[in-house]
């Protein structure tokens, strides 16, 4: 029973027609994903002179009886829809019923298919009409081989670019496939020679590696998250890394790879404060979404889709994004990962039980002097007993240690971890300043004695362009004529801050600076105000002032990464270790 | 060197000088106590080299001589040990024998000659305080000094030694404490001292109330003496702040309050407010306060408490640890607190205290956000 059916002309008038048949690269798409559409497990696509001479695709797909080899050759006869309506939430890739005979109709064709082991049908066709239909044993499945691409179309032909800039695009365009359809093993030779091996792949990451190599997988972080009725999986690169190699973009909806630029950004926007300006991350997602909420039809080498409302998918990509840097392996061993998936939702948590500002306690030699003085553990008894909140869960901290007066050092279950205390503090406070250069004024402490700061002509012209900002921060100044300030009152972010080295280093970092925007501005200025305010390398922590750190990076919305991009986090896994004691 | 003397009087000397033993120290003598013989007994000694404590114990000297014996295993020891007189011997510049009941015991100690020596201040021009006035001052001033490096003067307190009166002031910059009390004039001239409060710590413990304290000033360092024990202090270069300068005269508005009811309405208050700032807000009203807080993401929460207020309204804001802090110290009942304005500064007294000393604190507010 024949199952492919020539379409009513309303309904092929309905499909954009389109140049299917550019380039090599797009005969190796076609026929890849015709492959994938008859449900094959395993493609092997050989490639000659750059696809100029031949490609080869064979599947272990469903193959064609008799009727239906002939019969796709010809224009607008599919199989996988019938009527328009059947476009909605299409789920093939193919559905025009136009990509074999247009690529028929520009080269030689020889189609090689059987629906079962054993009896099968071979049509020869050149330049769009059938030459030959013979029997041909072979195993289920298909084999298309198409060459001499273009050789009756001499125009096209000389369009067509040198062998080694074919098969670059041939590649790119099975990385695509590869990225998308992690589940199907595929081989790629070309002129006789091995090019791709890839072995079926559990993960995302397991593709990417056999795709690039495992250092390149590395440098990757998972992003798997569900918002409504959008799931966003994948890999990013994680933010120390990027710049350092190859950026790459992959885009897939329901499985098919497309062009996006408004989800590229959506998911750059989820690195703001993470990487230097100007740094664009590796991105390889894939979203999954209801049928009916995306149109595929929109491209004729369906390229890029139309949402029914994009805003929901921007976000959702954002916030996976933006979930996945923060929640990074290594920030997982703060616990943020299982608190985070708890809520359920990108809200800035409030820092449960147990967070306190970095506090001071037990570094002024705690004797008998000061242990009637209202301490910070009695305020803390106090706070005790605060109603208990149902949720988020109480982060369990466990035992720190300081290790070089700069990192911050636990155990977790699979490793060591460390916490670069400056860089982790910089996150904190930069996140904390952010929230008040946006929503309001920070507490001023008035000074006893105000600080008098006398500043060079650019620290002057950088504190007329900040003043107002930084007032918002806490810091209270009075021009005093000249380039004197009086500062009356001074944020508190720690009780080690140092208000006037802090004043002093931020106009020293802002000066000769131009940022006309708001945002920028303020992000500028928090980090800057961040970095110079937060705790130094070196500084001696007590035991509370690491805890509070702990709790509040946990915190944060991206703990792993300080504003410059740097980890704050690092762990060494206990099989490092067990490999370098020589256990295993 | 030779002597026998009682285990409690070791464990006394051991007591009142391993306090100022450095319990991390890159110069190992420095982890040794150094023992001496003298005339009427044995002279124990330590130091971390800011400060230095050294205390005379009565023992039975048979030959003199000084040897340094480990801090800690000397303390442990003398703890353990039976009760019975201790004999102790050392042969050579580094071997100490303890003997005690039938328990012996050997240890390496180190020659004396590497031993810091003390400053030499000269006792023939001192000051003459009562152990317990000094204790007074500290006890009420020494817990405002501020603990950041970025303004060391500001990590000590401030003593003005005056003909007839004696003054403590201790600030971080955000609130000062300040006590003075009357003296007799020893005759000497003023001096203005600052003293890391870790000294006027050892100073509080070491010296019994009514004992008199003999204390003179060498180049950079402090002195104080009773007959058996002396504690020598590095000094803070100055000058201090004018702290005179920023004490306000003019505050109108005053509010007196129960310090208990005050105290638990602050700390209620501080269950709410933020962990950075302990920010709460205060309005005085005629014949009552307000207290409220709120805190993004935590809440908010009021209360309310009769006090005798004089003056216009006042909205002002605090660091509540500040003020709790503070009322720890204020020695009557009720306090006496004077405003002026939400960006002056406030200050906080014992009221109805009659004790010749003078007592006040000063609290710099937070800036409000409406
Ligand atoms: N490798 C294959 N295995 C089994 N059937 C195939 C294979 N390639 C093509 N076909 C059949 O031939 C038909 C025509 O393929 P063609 O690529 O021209 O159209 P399509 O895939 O339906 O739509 P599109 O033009 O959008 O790709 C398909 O509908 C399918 O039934
Ligand atoms: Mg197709």
């Amino acid at each position: 029973m024949p199952r492919i059916s020539v379409l009513p002309s309303a309904v092929a008038d309905q499909i954009a027609a389109g140049e299917v048949v550019e380039r090599p690269a797009s005969v190796v798409k076609e026929l890849v994903e015709n492959a994938l559409d008859a449900g094959a497990t395993s493609i092997d696509i050989a490639v000659d002179d750059g696809g100029r001479a031949r490609i080869r695709v064979s599947d272990d797909g469903s193959g064609m009886d008799r009727e239906d080899a002939v019969l796709a050759l010809s224009r607008h006869a599919t199989s996988k829809i019938r009527k328009a309506s059947d476009l909605v939430g299409i789920g093939s890739f193919g559905f025009r019923g136009e990509a074999l005979p247009a690529i028929c109709s520009v080269s030689r064709m020889d189609v090689e298919t059987a629906p079962a082991d054993g009896a099968g049908t071979r049509v020869e066709a050149a330049a769009g009409t059938v030459a030959s239909v013979s029997d041909a044993a072979r195993r289920r499945g298909t084999t298309i081989t198409v060459s001499s691409l273009f050789y009756n179309a001499p125009a096209r032909l000389k369009f067509m670019r040198g062998a080694r800039s074919e098969w670059r695009a041939i590649v790119d365009t099975l990385t695509l496939v590869a990225l998308a359809r992690r589940d199907v093993r595929i081989t790629v030779t070309h002129d006789g020679a091995p090019a791709l091996t890839l072995p079926p792949a559990s993960s995302w990451r397991a593709r990417v590696a056999a795709l690039w190599g495992a250092a390149a997988a590395e440098k990757l972080v998972d992003v798997d998250d569900v918002a409504g009725p959008i799931r966003v999986e994948g890999l990013v690169e994680s933010p120390q890394d990027v710049g350092t190699g190859t950026r790459r973009i992959f885009l897939a909806v329901n499985g098919r790879a497309i062009r996006d630029p408004g989800l590229v950004r959506a998911a750059e926007a989820a690195y703001r404060s993470t990487i230097p300006a100007g740094l664009r991350p590796t991105l390889l997602l894939s979203l999954t979404l209801p049928g009916s909420d995306v149109d595929v039809n929109v491209h004729p080498a369906k390229a890029e889709v139309r949402f029914r409302d994009r805003w929901p998918v921007e976000r959702a990509v954002e916030g996976a994004v933006r979930r996945a840097l923060g929640t990074m392996d290594a920030a997982a061993t703060i616990g943020v990962r299982s608190w985070w998936s708890e809520r359920g939702d990108d809200l800035p948590a409030p820092v449960p039980l147990g967070v306190e500002s970095l506090r001071d306690t037990g570094r002024a030699e705690p004797g008998p002097l000061f242990a009637e003085a209202v301490g910070v553990a009695e305020l803390e008894a106090v706070a005790d007993p605060r109603p208990p909140a149902p949720d988020p869960p109480p982060l369990e901290i466990p035992p720190l240690t300081q290790w070089r007066r700069t990192y911050i050092c636990f155990e977790h279950e699979q490793g060591m971890v460390l916490i670069d205390q400056h860089s982790a503090h910089e996150r904190v406070l930069f996140e904390r300043f952010m929230g008040v250069l946006e929503r309001g004024e920070s507490p001023a402490q008035r000074l006893l004695f105000p600080l008098t700061l006398h500043l060079g002509p650019a620290e002057s012209e950088a504190f007329d362009a900040n003043r107002e900002l930084l007032e918002r921060l806490g810091f209270e100044i009075e021009g005093f004529g000249g380039h004197t300030l009086i500062v009356r009152a001074v944020p508190m972010p720690h009780p080690r801050f140092d208000p006037e080295r802090c004043l002093r280093d931020t106009l020293d970092a802002l000066t000769g600076d131009r940022l006309a925007s708001g945002a920028a501005r303020h992000e500028k200025l928090a980090a800057t105000v961040a970095c110079k305010a937060a705790i130094k390398a070196g500084e001696a922590l007590s035991l509370d002032e690491m805890r509070a750190l702990f709790a509040a990076l946990a915190g944060t919305t991206l703990p792993a990464h300080d504003v410059h991009g740097r980890a704050t986090i690092v762990r060494i896994g206990w099989d490092e270790l067990e490999r370098r004691f020589g256990r295993r | 060197m030779r002597f026998t003397i009682t285990r409690e009087k070791l464990q006394e000397g051991l007591a009142a000088v391993a306090a100022s033993i450095p319990a991390k120290t890159t110069l190992p003598v420095l982890a040794n106590i150094l023992v001496e013989t003298t005339e009427k007994g044995i002279r124990l000694s330590g130091t971390d080299l800011d400060i230095a404590v050294s205390t005379e114990i009565s023992a039975d000297v048979e030959t003199g001589g000084a040897i340094t014996i480990p801090a800690k295993k000397l303390s442990e020891i003398a703890r353990e040990l039976p009760p019975a007189p201790v004999r102790v011997a050392s042969s050579g510049e580094q071997r100490v024998t303890l003997d005690c009941g039938r328990a012996h015991f050997r240890l390496l100690g180190l020659p004396r000659d590497e031993f810091p020596s003390f400053p030499s201040i000269k006792f023939s021009e001192s000051w003459r305080v009562r152990s317990g006035e000094l204790q007074k001052l500290i006890s009420h001033t020494a817990f405002a000094v501020s603990t950041e490096e970025s303004r060391p003067i500001l990590n000590g307190v401030l003593w003005e030694l005056r003909p007839d009166m004696m003054r403590m002031v201790a600030t971080n910059g955000h609130r000062l404490a300040k006590m003075q009390v009357p003296i007799k004039s020893s005759g000497m001239p003023s001096a203005d001292l600052i003293v890391p409060p870790k000294a006027l710590e050892q100073i509080r413990r070491l010296f019994p109330a009514d004992e008199e304290l003999e204390i003179a000033r060498g180049e950079n360092h402090l002195g104080f003496r009773s007959p058996f024990t002396a504690v020598y202090t590095r000094l803070i270069e100055g000058p201090y702040p004018n702290y005179e300068q920023v004490i306000p005269k003019d505050n109108d508005k005053v509010a007196i309050a129960d310090k208990a009811a005050l105290t638990s309405a602050l700390k209620r208050m501080s269950v709410i407010a933020s962990d950075q700032t302990h920010r709460i807000r205060m309005s005085f009203n005629a014949g009552m306060a307000k207290f409220s807080v709120q805190t993004p993401d935590l809440g908010d929460a009021q209360d309310e408490l009769a006090v005798r207020f004089t003056g216009d309204p006042l909205d002002i804001g605090f660091n509540a640890s500040y003020l709790l802090e503070i009322l720890r110290f204020i020695p009557t009942d009720e306090v006496r607190m004077t405003f002026r304005a939400p960006e002056r500064a406030a200050t906080l007294e014992p009221e109805q205290w009659s004790d010749p000393a003078q007592y006040l604190c000063l609290v710099m507010p937070l800036r409000l956000v409406d």
